[in-house]
């Protein structure tokens, strides 16, 4: 029989990291469309770095062009309009009622692999950052947050577990008279 | 914010079922795991109740729409300061005894009026918010006269180089035909003594003829037509060959 302890502790403010890892084995529409369109984008943009065209993977670009890190920037800035579509939510991410509930406003991206000659090596990350929640407590494997709402309504709450690729980016504590009364 | 979701999850159910009803016929998805249509989720580390992760159980969103990149729009100002600017750029083939090369991609970039660029850290984060991610910069397709237009604000400059727009010309299917940059004309009366380098002033600027990239020009070919003034906006003209 396993026993949860829950364990009290001060009030703490944290911001996740959800790192989406994109490439050949992707199913999902909204995953091939990044994943194409990011290809397309690079290997346009690439050429900028390899005027004489010596590299054909990402990785030789890198380590014989420093400045060619600026793709991973100026290759996400191609993908914006996809990210918007995601309407503020981390895709994947679940609370412990099976839905979507982090929030995010910034993102990361990242291009890990490519190859010029064969688009299946094409393999992209975005790095989601989610909004400020309060954490309120752990009960075993479970967190429990709270995204404070406008118009100073009851806290939302929610119950999550850390999963793979998911991590906390930032933490922060919290002083004791910032807690409102509706938290709980 | 709940109520916001809630009413939003619903409008996504009512627009996704035609679409759910169109893909049955072409694949063989099953309801359970990842289907074809919509935005929801499995969980990365499966969904069997065994080892007590759960399954998403969401309302489908609406299908996700194919996007041009970010990059392609006529006015790359993102709500920077600055004098306007229209930049009137033509491409021409060289290889077709100067005709107008249409159906070319141009990719303009510069910075702003304190000389900075966006994107230079390549690695930091960015915003969903597209007036953070890319500001001055943008991609137009060469029309049937080979021309772009792109409306921006008059660059500032920085220290080393000369007031510059950076171009890159790419054939149709994305192949690079010419990276180059856009010189602007010097003297009394010009454009660049007019802006005055904004708020920095110009001590300390780079004129063309010490420009590393344009002090080779003997012949001027990389300077463009720069006319206008304060009121009503400056145009730039330029012709570039590739």
């Amino acid at each position: 029989m396993t026993i949860f302890v829950v364990n009290p502790m001060p009030d703490r403010q944290l911001t996740l990291c959800y790192r989406k890892i994109i490439d050949a084995g992707a199913t999902r529409p909204w995953d091939k469309l990044v994943l194409d369109d990011s290809y397309r984008e690079l290997r346009m943009q690439a050429q900028y770095f390899d005027p004489a065209k010596k590299y054909c993977t990402f990785g030789e670009l890198l380590h014989h062009v420093p400045a060619a890190e600026r793709l991973h920037g100026l290759v996400g800035g191609s993908v914006v309009g996809y990210l918007q579509q995601l309407g503020g939510l981390v895709p994947d991410v679940l609370d412990n009622l099976g839905r979507r509930f982090l929030r995010f406003e910034h993102f990361q991206f990242e291009v890990i692999n490519s190859d010029w000659r064969d688009p299946s090596k094409h393999q992209v990350a975005v790095n989601f950052f989610s909004e400020p929640l309060r954490w309120l407590n752990t009960v075993g494997p479970y967190l429990i947050v709270a995204r404070e709402c406008e118009g100073g309504g009851a806290a939302v709450l929610h119950t999550f577990q850390l999963q793979p690729f998911l991590a906390i980016h930032s933490l922060q504590e919290l002083s004791a008279d910032a807690r409102p009364d509706d938290a709980r | 914010m709940e109520r916001k979701y809630f009413l939003k999850s619903l409008l996504a159910g009512a627009v996704s079922a035609p679409v759910l009803l169109a893909a049955c016929g072409k694949d063989d998805a099953t309801p359970s795991t990842s289907t074809t249509t919509g935005t929801t989720t499995t969980t990365t580390g499966g969904a069997s109740s065994a080892n007590c992760t759960v399954a998403p159980t969401e309302t489908e969103g609406p299908f996700p729409t194919h996007t041009p990149s970010s990059y392609v729009r006529a006015d790359i100002t993102d709500g920077k300061t600055g004098y306007k600017l229209t930049a009137k750029i033509n491409i021409t083939s060289n290889s077709a005894s100067c005709a107008a090369l249409v159906g070319a991609l141009v990719d303009i970039w510069h910075c702003d009026a304190e000389g900075n660029y966006s994107e230079y850290g390549g690695s930091g984060m960015q915003s969903t918010n597209y007036t953070n991610v890319h500001f001055l910069r943008g991609r137009q397709t060469t029309d049937a006269a080979g021309l772009v237009t792109f409306t921006s604000i008059f660059p500032g400059w920085y220290s080393g180089r000369a007031t510059h727009i950076h171009v890159h010309v790419y054939n149709a299917s994305g192949t690079s035909l010419k990276v180059t940059q856009i010189a602007f004309p010097e003297g009394s009366g010009s454009a660049v003594a007019l802006v005055n380098g904004y708020a920095k002033g110009l001590s300390g600027y780079t004129y063309n003829k010490s420009d590393n990239v344009f002090s080779d020009d003997a012949a001027g070919i990389e300077i463009a037509t720069v006319t206008g003034n304060f009121t009503d906006g400056f145009v730039l003209t330029m012709t570039i060959a590739v």
